[in-house]
């Protein structure tokens, strides 16, 4: 009885302490937000999101980050196969630096860009020959982007190939599918539920990628100003409603994501 | 997220690490804060302590604008030994260096700091706003300013290009960087000088301030901008790296970096705008910790001659005639030198520039 007694207090206090910490770090900081999006009412939130320089911002946002994102499904998935599939001295090596970019602080990514596809870099020379300039233009936020999500993808996609049955893909040889059928058939929708999710997490990580694109977009207002640093701009005038509002939306557009993501996965384990 | 974990989470559940863990977590952050929250005080306290009896030392608290500390780095210990010899106190300093609008609303929020030194007097103003400053600051020496300097551009060595003007600027092909005016309070500057350059011109063009010419001259040169930094360093940095070929900054930031042996050309136009950065003393804190004499004494310090020589030697215009007369070669004279007073004062600035819908925010939006 006292045994009982003493795990249920365990866990509820164990329960209430996680549900605390939640509440006190994540919900109530969140839900500021929303509050102090509608400090000055719906009109001016409404107002604030109907900003033209707003919108073109998250727009720009929204549309580098896909592009950012697609390149990560891609390589990602690659990255994953080849890191699992094959075995090759320094594999250890590179699985362990795939995590690297998250222990990076963004700004050294952000200057790192600089130094390496800056004009006076051989990669900015050429793309100057080839007349377009990466750093302060769209490109260098791509990269900024691609660098931070990097791990998502691939650390989504290694366990569900590790736990791949090899017998469904011998299955598919002996029943003589070709090697490309069996990619696609069998292995890739084995994949799927990974790079979805792996991408959905990398999607909301760029819209949100403030310190490495502060250093290498060039920041101007309906050109290459990206969501965060609009954010950035609007509390640094003064305008906590004006950044309240345009974080609002995408909050509200990642929380959409990470509930996708959770979801695919619940899917996924059939919980 | 990754099958490992499930393992772990299990592994966990069996034993009572993950229970312990947690709670040591907790027990951290809860300890952390009490430390936190402590850490404000000693300051205060020590210093409240001590410096009721002479001897025995006092701290002062410093929040300053990030661009001012190589200089007041050199003051601060020239102070010190000039406080000790006159009253026999230690003066300690805790030092701030954060871009002069984040230091001032720092300070409005509660970094308890007894003097701030920032690049604009709306930043001092934000802190008087927030009932910390008590008195008419600008009553001081000098209305209140410490370093004076103008906004120049900087150009690849030889300058190349050709740049003599801001007009120059809007030329095709020329790229030009200035930080954002909105994330840099110190950009206003910048903004302001091009402006009012705009200004000047189209009053001697016209006879009158044609304020639409000087929104379309703005403009024109911002369709040349290649990057708006979150900071005037930002900006430089990125210059540094080999972006662009005109950057538009102060004066003071270009000799400091010249001083490091980076090489700009610098370009003074005839037409630009005196700056000037003010220093108060924050009363409510300055009360509070006890420490006013010091504060006092330090903002008054800051306008002596030491100061003010300390300030030449890093770039900065000094505000004392006598120390601005020895460093008048260093120094050249634009011809049409314009303060804050031609485009109406700061107030108005605020409110034509850069408010809501405001001419910068129309250049921006190509309106």
């Amino acid at each position: 009885m006292t045994n009982m007694l003493q795990s249920r207090w365990w866990s509820w206090g164990f329960r209430s302490a996680v549900m605390l910490y939640f509440a006190v770090l994540i919900v109530l900081p969140i839900l500021g937000i929303y509050g102090q999006s509608l400090s000055d009412g719906w009109s001016a939130l409404l107002g604030n999101l109907t900003e033209p320089l707003a919108w073109k911002a998250v727009l720009l946002t929204f549309k580098l980050a896909l592009i950012a994102t697609a390149v990560n499904a891609l390589i990602g998935t690659l990255a994953g196969w080849v890191l699992i599939r094959y075995r090759f001295p320094g594999r250890q090596l590179l699985n362990s630096m795939v995590d690297l970019p998250f222990a990076l602080p963004t700004a050294v990514v952000g200057l790192m860009i600089m130094l390496l596809l800056g004009p006076r870099s051989a990669v900015g020379q050429w793309a100057d020959s080839m007349g377009f300039t990466i750093l302060f233009h769209e490109p260098a936020i791509v990269v900024a982007m691609v660098f931070v999500t990097f791990p998502f993808v691939i650390r989504a996609v290694q366990p569900l190939l590790e736990e791949m049955d090899a017998s469904e893909e011998e299955a598919a040889y002996t029943m003589g599918a070709s090697k490309a059928r069996t990619f696609f058939r069998v292995i890739l929708p084995s994949m799927m539920p990974g790079i979805v999710s792996g991408s959905m997490l990398a999607f909301s990580r760029a819209l949100a990628e403030f310190g490495a694109v502060v250093l290498v977009a060039g920041n101007i207002p309906g050109r290459t100003l990206v969501a965060s640093v609009y954010i950035f701009g609007q509390i640094e005038s003064d305008n906590p409603a004006g950044a309240a509002a345009v974080s609002v939306l995408l909050l509200t557009f990642s929380f959409v994501i990470l509930w996708l993501v959770s979801y695919v996965q619940a899917r996924r384990t059939g919980r | 997220m990754y099958p490992d974990n499930r393992q772990q989470v299990k592994r966990w559940r069996t034993g009572r690490t993950g229970w312990l863990l947690g709670w040591l977590t907790l027990a951290v952050f809860v300890a952390g804060c009490g430390a936190n929250g402590n850490a404000a005080a000693p300051g205060g306290a020590s210093a409240s302590a001590s410096a009721a009896g002479s001897g025995g030392s006092v701290t002062l608290v410093i929040g300053a604008y990030s661009v001012a500390k190589d200089a007041l780095q050199e003051i601060l210990p020239a102070f010190r030994a000039e406080w000790k010899a006159k009253t026999g106190q230690d003066v300690k300093f805790q030092e701030s260096y954060e871009a002069s609008g984040t230091q001032a609303r720092a300070i409005a929020g509660g970094f308890e700091a007894d003097v701030a030194v920032l690049s604009m007097e709306g930043d001092i103003d934000k802190v008087k706003q927030a009932g910390l400053i008590r008195g008419d600051w600008k009553a001081g020496d000098d209305g209140g300013m410490v370093t004076r300097s103008i906004v120049v551009m900087g150009t690849r060595p030889g300058n190349p290009l050709g740049i003599r003007e801001f007009d120059d600027l809007a030329k095709p092909g020329v790229k030009v960087l200035y930080p954002n005016p909105q994330t840099s309070g110190g950009a206003q500057w910048d903004i302001n000088a091009i402006y009012g350059a705009g200004l000047k011109e189209a009053e001697e063009r016209e006879g009158k301030k044609d304020e639409a010419a000087a929104k379309a001259f703005l403009a024109s040169v911002h369709r040349n901008v290649e990057s708006m930094d979150k900071s005037g360093r930002a900006s430089m940095a990125a210059f540094e790296y080999g972006v662009g070929d005109v950057i538009v900054t102060y004066e003071n930031e270009l000799l400091a970096r010249i001083a490091q042996g980076v090489k700009y050309d610098v370009v003074t136009p005839s037409r630009t705008i005196l700056i000037e950065n003010p220093a108060a003393v924050v009363d409510v804190n300055a009360d509070k910790h006890g420490v006013r004499e010091a504060a006092d004494a330090f903002v008054a310090y800051l306008h002596g001659e030491k100061a003010q020589t300390i300030f030449a030697e890093h770039g900065f215009r000094p505000v004392k005639a006598d120390v601005a007369a020895k460093y008048a070669a260093d120094f050249p004279q634009p011809k049409e030198l314009f303060d804050i007073g031609y485009l109406g004062g700061w107030d108005e600035v605020r409110q034509k520039l850069y408010s809501d819908r405001g001419v910068w925010y129309q250049v921006l939006a190509g309106q």
